[in-house]
């Protein structure tokens, strides 16, 4: 014959005692929540969290492509540099070979030739390199609304821990206030709505899931010229 | 983003292009040296794109200069206020260099230069 389960705690508390002042004080947090008007203020920075993890995967991703695409650009152009220095050190040997037959032969001028070319190449490959840096551009203005919902989430959790500290404890509280790092509000220039412009989001990084968005330059164009432009 | 559209401009042979850090500063310039053309983020500090934009084309003595809006606003609102705004041309980022000199292309050749 099974035992019943011993549901006594140490101390002399029932486990179903337990469970209810869990439910009480759970019951009581949420009330305190919603008078001191935390309850809303919470929810809005939670539901921001998916976003702010959609636009970190944003950023992760056009870092790695970023990477990816320069060190395979240096892949090709090293490849390219060691064919230059395998040709010129033949044509150096040609010229102190036999300087007349190199000229004559055209060896010289296919050899300049070769050059003009690889240069082009390289100059292409630069550009290349510079533009993959553009994921700074669109990365740092993700990054800066990340540290900005990052920052209202801090700063809530901090002023609750304020309003719901008991005495003994609110000077600790206070001293985690004091230590929270000062932070910047967003240049205003970034919210124009004075002359009627809209907010800017910056980059778009979820565009599946974004109404109202182009996902590409010919999307632009094709929007211009719907209007006429 | 600046130095990367002053490269690809000075490889397109635009070789005395300015640049400037901000719309305020980018105004100045524009109100003391002769400029054909304004490629313009919208995202910037103190003054953005937007408003750049209305302060050219509020300017008796600016308002003729095309503006070439390059930026990672991709809103079709965005896009829509531009065009009302008087901008020539509409660029989101990330672009190619084909896409710039596209554009500014266009632009050059609507105003005939």
């Amino acid at each position: 014959m099974d035992e019943a389960p011993n549901t006594s705690l140490p101390g002399g508390y029932d486990q179903g005692d337990v469970h209810n002042k869990l439910g009480l004080l759970t019951r009581q947090l949420h009330d305190s929540l919603r008078e001191l008007g935390y309850a809303d203020r919470l929810q809005g920075s939670v539901a921001a969290l998916p976003d702010a993890q959609s636009r970190l995967t944003y950023i992760a991703r056009l870092t790695g492509e970023a990477a990816e695409k320069v060190l395979g650009i240096v892949d090709t152009a090293k490849d390219e540099h060691t064919q230059i220095v395998e040709q010129t050190q033949k044509m150096r040997e040609a010229l102190v070979a036999d300087p007349v037959a190199a000229v004559a032969k055209g060896h010289v001028m296919n050899h300049l030739e070769a050059m003009d070319a690889a240069n082009a190449r390289l100059d292409s490959r630069l550009t290349e390199i510079m533009m993959a840096q553009d994921f700074h551009d669109l990365t740092g203005q993700v990054i800066a609304k990340v540290v900005k919902l990052t920052s209202s989430l801090e700063e809530q959790l901090v002023e609750l821990l304020l309003q719901t500290a008991p005495m003994h404890s609110a000077p600790a509280a206070a001293a985690v206030l004091a230590a929270a790092p000062v932070v910047e509000p967003e240049p205003p220039a970034l919210e124009i709505t004075a002359d009627g412009h809209p907010v800017l989001q910056g980059p778009v990084v979820d565009p599946e899931n974004t109404p109202n968005v182009v996902t590409s330059q010919s999307e632009v164009d094709d929007l211009l010229a719907s209007l006429g432009f | 983003m600046r130095r990367i559209v002053r490269n690809l401009l000075k490889e397109s042979g635009f070789t005395e292009a300015d640049e400037a850090e901000d719309g305020v500063v980018a105004l100045h310039k524009l109100r003391n040296s002769k400029f054909d053309f304004v490629v313009t983020d919208i995202n910037m500090p103190n003054m953005n794109g937007f408003q750049l934009l209305t302060e050219i084309k509020a300017d008796e003595k600016l308002k003729h200069l095309p503006v070439l809006m390059v930026t990672a606003e991709a809103r079709k609102e965005d896009i829509v206020a531009a065009a009302q705004g008087g901008a020539a041309g509409y660029i989101v980022k990330p672009f190619t260099k084909a896409t710039l000199e596209e554009k500014v292309n266009l632009v050059l050749k609507k105003m005939g230069l």
